[in-house]
């Protein structure tokens, strides 16, 4: 056949540029993950000469890291928190402000803006607002609900709340403009359908849209867990990690270990084990949720 | 052929772009670290502005006129650790400003300045001194903490400044009664929030027994044992009696030095260098008195201060070291540290009046701890000589500090310490 | 040749007065009762969803005006306008000594339009290739572009580091440049683009094929055009991302070439950290291109979004 011969003549055009776009991507992530994984089994440090091969050393660290374990703790509340929150509140958002008038449009179009900004730009603002002498407690100070400023980031448990309320705010901006690109696309005949089937308000939400948003459900979630799963930052500007390192996520850790106690090996075991987690993580979700897309 | 130029523009669109990420290469690395330039990093608190960096930078540029200085600013207060966040991305700065010296100095990164100097130049030329050998110019001493004090609330309050631990105790009670911050903390970055924490730690421990951190180092003292563990106890007293804000740990530095100066607090444990943010006018205001200790004998916390640290990898040594002499040997520098940082100058060679410095009363008291013959220890985590803790250790002590404002579990927290010791001095 | 007439994305959406879902009130044509009723349940709504609105942007609203007021201002009453007015922290930020402001602005332009120069057209070009190879290879290579939409940076960002010394880019712009090219973003842009190609018409391709147009020449006059609206997800969604990085700049940069913006106020947050009006004037400067960029290109974006999320 001639035109098979023709047809690899042509495939060269672009092989080339795939291959550069590859070798980049080898070069930039794939090798850097062996590379951190092989580290992972070394003492390597900077501030002391030379480095050894410890084996699971690092790994046997890990397990007993009392300061690993409470920032995985509190990615975790992190992570659950902010998923929950924001793909209900987006997508409540989605549902209030999915008609057509130019109003909604322009109300859609500022929701998203948080996650225009930079997460230091989030985390400043937050901060001016959340801190001891800050503008919410002047606010509420004037309107006579506290008596002295509440610690919004300097006790420990309402700097995990106020944490948590950022990331969600930064979220719940991505998570509404997700659920109204979906609920945009559910056909209109299938509600009108199911309003001749006598289903009522609720009815429509649980077997119309529900179902139909179901991928733009997928997507939200996934993306929200990935994200928050390396939230840095935005905790570097509001909290630094603090008060005593309640709010310390495990990426910001992973960097402190890394940067400040130039531990790199030891740091390498906690990249590892950061991505083995958004990896299970992830997928688990995906798949989950997948099979509730049909399902549903 | 209409649609090859289409293609070409692609390319050369493509091109460009790899022609300007290159260029710009090129350009910058001249530029850097390798010909004549040297960089200086610094960090900026109230009293050491960005005008004050660039001032004292031009004065010291005077002696190495032909090396240009570029300055890098440390985005916090927490400099050391920004200083091993350049390292580890390969840009250790040349010359390096007030860094933990011990953190580095076991890498081999930083070059130690020539004895003969110190000994020409400095009263105390051995107050740095790491191995025999001086990472940083004994510019200047400081005393961390002192307790500063407003004298209009002490009078209101019928209260005198206490010399035992008790009557401390029984000052933060009435104050607390009388609806006034007995103790101001800035909580909120951890290096100011482990300040009260050392000052009670070094009283009581250091000061009972200035080999301490050299007995831990041996291995022959722990921070579970009692002395310690009272000392830190001494600590949660203070937390469990009101002695500061609920809301201390959001406190920044700048926050609190406000607070503590439009009267919202009674006390602010503090290195001397906060004498530097008095109003003169408002001085008189204020008086400092020492952290009682447990045997009750005065313990003056003590360091001996100093700024520019040399990077033993510097492209240039001979004008980094140059410049960090002359910085440091700087009259004018001195002065304005003097007048906005509370230093207590060191130089053998330049007699007080010299400096022309205006100062205070806070000042003069301040300075006389520092002359005067008394029980002088090092400052618990303060301090850049032998004393010094291990590398890293001063962060996780500071965060140490902001633990225990909330939790009560000292032994615990204590011995996690220790664990933490043993893993960065082995 | 004819460009495609099937355009992949929906663009109108059905429009009913109220086209909510599953809120949608019955609009029964001929009684004025009802209709006024609805009518005015439409407007209690509108209230309602601008209030909600509004609540949520509050504190970019706070920080918008704040660029704009005194520092007493500010702390003294937050949410109120800027009145009087005042341009100081605006001209404060701009007259810096050490230029941070436009210093750093011009970095992320240099930064962002590099990675986008480079990253659009090579992504395209790469899932334009993957998708014409067979299932199986398809299959291997999204599996291992996937990984890059899962690892976090900070588990790649010191080997990076090292790499990068190790071949005389350390530190530079073009260092950072080819790390955001060959690193996750690579994999989010071909994934957007893969999943759009997907959608386009098998003929389309077929046919300018048997005018025997290579493969290279394909992708110009064919693909992309038709890949525009995924073009625009990824420019804008990548420009952002590029824009508002801050540990790449911060770590793989390092400051003696420059700070982006990013970095940039990351460091004077240190500097003036109560110094609230002085802030304000530097976010407002930094924030202020990414917003205009977002709002200027807001429809295509939300297009490309809607293709996205409806797959």
């Amino acid at each position: 056949m001639p035109s098979r011969s023709l047809r690899t003549g042509r495939s060269l055009g672009l092989a080339p540029v795939a291959w550069i776009a590859v070798i980049l991507y080898g070069m930039f992530l794939l090798y850097p993950l062996v590379q951190s994984l092989f580290l992972s089994f070394t003492d390597k440090n900077p501030l002391q000469a030379g480095s050894a091969f410890v084996g699971l050393a690092n790994y046997r660290e890990l397990l007993s890291d009392d300061r690993l374990l409470s920032s995985l703790l509190f990615t975790m509340i992190v992570v659950v928190a902010v998923t929950v929150v924001a793909n209900t509140v987006g997508l409540l958002l989605a549902i209030v402000l999915n008609r057509s008038s130019a109003n909604y449009r322009v109300m859609r179009t500022l929701i998203f803006i948080p996650q225009v900004l930079s997460g230091v730009i989030v985390g400043f603002i937050w901060r001016s607002i959340l801190t001891q002498n800050g503008l919410l407690n002047s606010a509420l100070a004037q309107v006579g609900l506290i008596d002295e400023p509440v610690a919004w980031l300097g006790d420990s448990q309402l700097a995990v709340l106020s944490v948590c309320t950022v990331v969600s705010w930064i979220t719940i901006a991505f998570a509404t403009v997700v659920y109204t690109a979906s609920l945009q696309s559910v056909p209109q005949e299938l509600y009108e359908a199911a309003r001749m089937d006598g289903a009522g308000v609720l009815g429509r939400f649980r077997h119309v849209t529900l179902p139909m948003i179901a991928p733009g459900t997928t997507i939200s979630v996934v993306l929200c867990l990935i994200t928050t799963l390396k939230l840095y930052d935005v905790v570097a500007v509001l909290t630094g990690g603090g008060p005593a390192e309640s709010t310390q996520s495990t990426a910001f850790y992973l960097i402190s270990v890394a940067f400040t106690d130039n531990r790199f090996g030891y740091a390498s075991s906690i990249a590892m084990f950061l991505l083995a987690l958004t990896a299970v993580v992830s997928y688990g979700v995906t798949t989950l949720l997948r099979r509730r897309e049909t399902n549903l | 052929m209409k649609r090859g130029p289409a293609l070409m523009t692609a390319a050369t669109g493509l091109a460009g772009a790899l022609a300007l990420t290159g260029c710009s290469t090129s350009a910058t690395s001249a530029g850097g670290g390798g010909g004549g330039g040297l960089t200086f990093m610094t960090f900026e608190t109230p009293a050491l502005t960005a005008t004050f960096w660039d001032t004292s930078i031009a004065e010291a540029q005077k002696e190495v006129p032909d090396t240009k200085i570029k300055k890098i600013v440390s985005p916090d207060a927490d400099r050391t650790a920004y200083a091993k966040q350049l390292q580890a991305s390969g840009q250790f700065p040349d010359i390096l400003s007030s860094v933990n010296p011990k953190d580095f100095s076991a890498a081999g990164l930083l070059k130690p300045f020539d004895q003969k100097w110190l000994d020409d130049n400095f009263t105390d030329p051995d107050g740095n001194a790491i191995d025999g050998k001086s990472y940083i110019p004994p510019t200047n001493s400081q005393v961390i903490p002192m307790i500063f004090y407003n004298k209009k609330i002490f009078a209101e309050n019928g209260i005198e400044p206490p010399t035992t631990w008790d009557e401390f105790v029984d000052v933060v009670t009435t104050l607390k009664k009388a609806g006034v911050t007995p103790v101001e903390m800035a909580g909120g970055e951890p290096w100011s929030a482990a300040i009260p924490l050392s000052g009670i730690i070094t009283a009581d421990v250091l000061g009972a027994d200035p080999e301490w951190i050299q007995k831990r180092y041996k291995n022959e003292v722990k921070f579970t044992d009692p002395g310690m563990t009272a000392a830190v106890g001494k600590y949660r007293q203070l937390i469990d009696a009101g002695a500061f804000d609920k809301g201390a740990l959001s406190v920044s530095y700048a926050d609190a030095n406000k607070q503590f100066l439009d009267g919202e607090s009674a006390m602010y444990p503090m290195g001397s260098w906060f004498i530097g943010q008095i109003p003169a006018a408002a001085a008189k205001d204020y008086g400092t008195f020492l952290l009682p200790s447990a045997t009750g004998k005065p313990i003056v916390p003590f360091n001996t201060g100093g700024t520019t640290a040399v990077s033993a990898k510097s492209s240039n040594v001979a004008d980094a070291t140059k410049f960090a002499q002359a910085w440091s040997l700087s009259k004018a520098n001195l002065k304005t540290l003097i007048e906005t940082d509370g230093a207590f100058p060191m130089l053998k060679n330049v007699p007080f009046e010299e400096f022309g410095a205006k100062v205070t009363p806070v000042y003069t008291d301040g300075f006389k701890l520092v002359t005067e013959d008394n029980t002088k220890v090092s400052a618990f985590g303060q301090v850049n000589n032998d004393d010094a803790l291990p590398p890293g250790l001063v962060e996780q002590f500071n965060s140490l500090a902001q633990k225990l404002f909330t939790s009560s579990d000292v032994k615990d927290e204590l011995a996690s310490f220790d664990a933490g010791w043993d893993k960065a001095a082995k | 040749m004819s460009a495609p007439t099937t355009r992949p994305v929906r663009t109108g959406r059905p429009t009913g007065s109220a086209a909510s879902a599953g809120t949608a009130p019955s609009t029964g044509p001929g009684h004025s009762a009802p209709r006024a009723r609805s009518r005015l349940r439409g407007r209690s709504h509108l209230i309602g969803a601008w209030l909600i609105t509004l609540a949520f942007i509050l504190p970019v609203y706070v920080a918008f005006v704040s660029a704009f007021k005194k520092q007493d201002q500010i702390v003294s009453n937050p949410a109120a306008p800027p009145i009087p007015f005042t341009f100081d922290n605006i001209v404060n930020a701009l007259s810096r000594p050490d230029n941070l402001v436009q210093a750093g602005l011009l970095n992320s332009i240099m930064v962002t339009t590099a990675t986008l120069v480079i990253l659009v057209p090579l992504s395209s070009m790469l899932a334009f290739y993957i998708s014409e190879r067979s299932p199986r290879l398809r299959g291997a290579l999204l599996a291992v572009f996937a990984l890059g939409l899962m690892v976090p940076p900070q588990v790649v960002l010191l080997p990076i580091v090292t790499l990068l010394r190790s071949i005389g880019l350390a530190n530079s712009y073009a260092g950072l440049i080819l790390s955001n090219v060959g690193g996750g973003y690579l994999s989010f842009a071909v994934f957007v683009y893969v999943g759009f190609l997907r959608t386009i018409p098998r003929e389309v391709v077929e046919a300018a094929r048997m005018d025997g147009a290579g493969d290279l020449r394909l992708w110009w006059r064919i693909v992309f055009p038709v890949v525009r609206p995924a073009t625009a997800t990824v420019a804008i969604f990548l420009g952002l991302w590029v824009w508002n990085d801050f540990l790449n700049p911060q770590f793989i940069l390092g400051p003696l070439q420059g700070q982006t913006i990013t970095t940039g106020i990351y460091v004077s947050l240190g500097a003036y950290s109560t110094d609230y009006s002085q802030l304000f004037g530097i976010m407002f400067l930094a924030a202020v291109i990414p917003v205009v960029g977002y709002l200027v290109s807001q429809r295509e974006f939300i297009h490309g979004l809607m293709s996205g999320a409806s797959k």
